[in-house]
C-alpha cells in the first residue's frame, strides 16, 4: 500500500471505528460450529480450510494475536484496498463478523483435513450422462479451437454467480461462453489430444470437465479443500492435481475425472527435516508420460510415470519453497523456481536431476514462463515479486543454462507473456500500489522495457492470443474487465467484461507447449 | 510559443477558468479516486452480481454529489458510507460523482 492509500484505509477504519464502538458489544449466540460454517462458506477458499493460508493470509489464533477486534471487524466489512479482500458490510450481518473475528482469534491452525481417494470418488458430479449426445463441432463459429482465449473470473467475493470460467475467441474479442465454477477459477488446462475439452480448477479444488463445443459442464469431481496445481498428459488420458489443503495430489482418469491414485506429499526437505507439503506447479510435458509435480515445502521435484502403479522418483534439495515451472526443449527441461532460494532450477526430466540453479530476482514466480527464439538463442524470462530492493526480470539462455541478463523493471512481477510473433515480452508490474494498474513492455532483441501500459485495476496475466496478433490482459480485483491490445501498437483494441478476473489462458499453449515459443519447433522437438 | 500570442485568449481563459474552479471537475482525479476509494464496494461499471451496493455508473451528477455530501455530514445514515464520504473533500466529490456520471454502466 503506498502512504495515500495507506492514510485514507486508515481514516477509513477510524471513522468506522469512532461509529461501531459506541453500539457496545452485542451477544453473539453462535456456537464455534456455526462459525466454522461461516468460515468455510466466505473464507475459507482464499484463507485456507486448515486457517494456515492460501492465495490470502492465513487466519488462526497465533497469526491474529494481538490484533485490534475492532479493526479486525472493520477489515472485513470494507474489505481492503489493493488487494482480493472484498468488502463483506451487507453479506454477513455485524454479528456473523463480530463471532468471526472472536472465533479467528482463538482458532489455532487446523491439522491437515482429510480428503480421501474415497472423498474424491464420492465427489464425482456428472452432468452430461452421455457425452455422444454432445454437438459434434463448435456451436459458434469459430475458424480454430487455438483461437479460444479461457480465462478465469474470481468473481467478486471469490465465490457465487461472478465466478466462472469465460471463454472468448482471440480473434474477434468477443465472448463465446461461460461457465459457473460456484467459487473461484484458477487454473484453465486444454487437452492436447481432443481440443474440445477444456479443465477448469477453482480455489476450493474442483475440477470441472467442459465441453469447448457447447460451452457447458460435463463433470465436476472435487480434489481437495484447497490449491491450484492441475496437469494434463501428452496424451489427454491423465489430469494430475494437487492441494495445499490437505497435503496430497490425485491422478484422474481425464475423461470420467475418477480418481485412480493418490500421493501423500512429505519428503525430506533440502535442510534434512522431513515434512509434509503443499502441491506446487503441476505439468504434462509433450517430452513423454509423466507429469512433473513440485512439493512446495519439501523442496522436491517428482516425476510420476504414468503406467501400472503410477511409480515416482524423486528429484530432491531443488530448492526452498518451490512453486511454479515452465518446460523448455520440446518439455524435456524444467525451470522451476524456488521462492526462498530466490533461483530457478532447471531439471532434466529424461535424466531426472538438477542440471543447475540460476540466479531469478527475488521470490521467483515465473507464472506460466515464456520462452523466446531470439538470433539462435531460446531465451526464457522468469518475472519475481521482487518483495528486494532490486526489481528484475531475469533472462536465461535456456541452451547454455546461463543468466543473459537482469532486466530493471517498476517493480514486482508475477507473470510473463511472449509469443513467437509478437515483438515484446509483457510482464505485469504487481508491486502494491498505482504501478499494479500497469503491464510493462520487454523488447525481445534489446531486452529493455520499451513500453508501460496502464491497463487499469490490478492489471495481471497477460496472455497472447494463439496467433499472436493480441494482447489480453486482466485488469483485476476491483477492475472488472479483461483488456486487449493490438501487440505490435499496443493501441487498445477491446474490452470484456466481467467480475475480477485473474488468468489467461490460450488454447494456444497446448500447441507451443512454452509461451513465446514456435509450434514448429515443438514439431522438431518431438 | 503559438500560445503566447494568444496571449489576450490565454487571459480570457485563464479567467473562466478561476470563475469555473469551485466546480470544475477532474474526471482524471474522479477515476483515480473511485478506482482506490468506492470501486472496492461499487466497482467501476457495474458492483459484483452478488454485491449488496448500488451501482454509480451513469447516475445523475447532481444525485451523486447530493448523495455524498449528506454521508459526509451525516444527514443521511450509513455506517459505511458515513465514514468513507468522511474522508472525501468538496473537490473529491466533484471528481468522483463527474467520473461515475459520465460513465456508461
Amino acid at each position: 500500500m503506498n502512504t495515500t492509500k495507506k492514510r485514507l484505509f486508515k481514516s477509513v477504519i477510524t471513522g468506522l471505528a469512532a461509529i461501531i464502538l459506541p453500539l457496545g458489544v452485542q451477544a453473539t449466540s453462535d456456537t464455534p460450529k456455526d462459525m466454522h460454517q461461516l468460515y468455510e462458506d466466505n473464507c475459507a477458499s482464499c484463507h485456507g480450510s486448515d486457517h494456515g493460508g492460501y492465495l490470502a493470509p492465513a487466519l488462526n489464533s497465533d497469526k491474529l494475536k494481538g490484533r485490534s477486534p475492532t479493526s479486525l471487524r472493520s477489515l472485513i466489512m470494507t474489505g481492503s484496498f489493493d488487494t482480493l479482500m472484498p468488502p463483506f458490510y451487507g453479506r454477513l450481518s455485524d454479528d456473523e463478523i463480530r463471532g468471526l473475528v472472536k472465533y479467528l482469534q482463538t482458532t489455532p491452525k487446523q491439522a491437515n483435513p482429510a480428503w480421501t481417494i474415497d472423498d474424491i470418488k464420492a465427489s464425482l458430479k456428472v452432468y452430461v450422462k452421455d457425452e455422444s449426445t454432445l454437438p459434434a463441432k463448435p456451436t459458434y463459429q469459430i475458424n480454430s479451437m487455438d483461437d479460444v482465449i479461457g480465462v478465469a473470473a474470481r468473481g467478486k467475493y471469490g465465490r457465487g454467480s461472478g465466478s466462472k470460467a469465460v471463454f472468448i475467441n482471440s480473434t474477434t474479442h468477443k465472448q463465446i461462453g461461460e461457465v459457473a465454477t460456484g467459487t473461484a477459477a484458477h487454473i484453465i488446462d486444454y487437452n492436447p489430444a481432443n481440443p474440445r475439452w477444456a479443465y477448469v480448477k477453482t480455489d476450493t479444488a474442483e475440477i470441472f470437465k467442459i465441453d469447448l463445443y457447447s460451452m457447458q459442464a460435463v463433470r465436476s469431481v472435487k480434489t481437495g479443500y484447497n490449491g491450484p496445481g492441475m496437469g494434463v498428459s501428452r496424451d489427454g488420458k491423465y489430469i494430475m492435481a494437487g492441494s495445499f489443503v490437505p497435503h496430497n495430489a490425485v491422478i484422474l482418469d481425464a475423461d470420467t475425472l475418477e480418481p485412480l491414485k493418490t500421493f501423500e506429499l512429505e519428503g525430506i526437505d533440502p535442510d534434512g527435516k522431513m515434512v509434509s507439503s503443499d502441491s506446487g506447479m503441476i505439468l504434462g510435458t509433450p517430452f513423454d508420460d509423466i507429469f512433473a509435480i513440485a512439493l512446495e515445502n519439501a523442496g522436491q521435484v517428482w516425476v510420476v510415470d504414468l503406467k501400472e502403479g503410477f511409480p515416482v522418483t524423486k528429484i530432491e534439495k531443488v530448492g526452498r519453497h518451490l512453486h511454479d515451472a515452465f518446460l523448455t526443449h520440446g518439455g524435456r527441461k524444467l525451470m522451476i523456481a524456488a521462492y526462498d532460494d530466490n533461483i530457478v532450477a532447471a531439471i532434466d526430466l529424461k535424466d531426472r536431476k538438477i542440471i543447475k540453479k540460476l540466479d531469478a530476482g527475488c521470490v521467483p514466480h515465473v507464472g506460466g514462463g515464456a520462452a523466446v527464439e531470439v538470433d539462435g538463442r531460446t531465451l526464457g524470462f522468469g518475472t519475481n515479486f521482487g518483495d528486494c530492493e532490486k526489481t528484475v526480470v531475469s533472462v536465461w539462455d535456456l541452451d547454455k543454462m546461463e543468466v543473459v541478463k537482469q532486466v530493471p523493471v517498476a517493480g514486482g512481477t508475477e507473470s510473463p507473456a511472449a509469443h513467437a510473433n509478437a515483438p515484446y515480452v509483457a510482464v505485469d508490474i504487481i508491486s502494491k500500489d498505482r504501478r499494479a494498474r500497469t503491464i510493462q513492455l520487454i523488447d525481445k532483441l534489446s531486452l529493455e522495457v520499451v513500453k508501460t501500459l496502464d491497463v487499469g485495476g490490478h492489471a495481471y496475466f497477460p496472455e497472447y492470443s494463439a496467433d499472436g496478433k493480441f494482447l489480453y490482459v486482466s485488469a483485476g480485483y476491483s477492475g472488472d474487465e479483461v483488456v486487449v491490445y493490438d501487440s505490435t501498437s499496443l493501441e487498445k483494441v477491446a474490452s470484456v467484461q466481467m467480475e475480477s478476473p485473474a488468468g489467461i489462458f490460450s488454447h494456444g499453449r497446448v500447441r507451443y507447449m512454452t509461451r513465446g515459443l514456435s509450434p514448429d519447433e515443438m514439431k522438431g522437438a518431438k | 510559443m503559438r500560445l503566447a500570442t494568444f496571449s489576450g485568449l490565454l487571459v480570457l481563459g485563464l479567467g473562466l477558468a478561476s470563475i469555473q474552479s469551485a466546480n470544475a471537475a477532474s474526471i482524471y482525479a474522479g477515476e483515480a479516486k473511485a478506482a482506490t476509494v468506492c470501486s472496492q464496494c461499487h466497482g467501476i461499471r457495474t458492483p459484483s452480481a452478488d454485491a449488496p451496493f448500488p451501482p454509480l455508473a451513469g447516475r445523475d451528477v447532481e444525485y451523486l454529489k447530493t448523495a455524498l455530501k449528506q454521508y459526509r455530514d451525516k444527514t443521511r445514515k450509513s455506517d459505511i458510507m458515513n465514514a468513507i464520504a468522511g474522508s472525501l473533500s468538496d473537490d473529491d466529490i466533484n471528481n468522483v460523482a463527474t467520473y461515475y456520471a459520465k460513465l456508461k454502466p
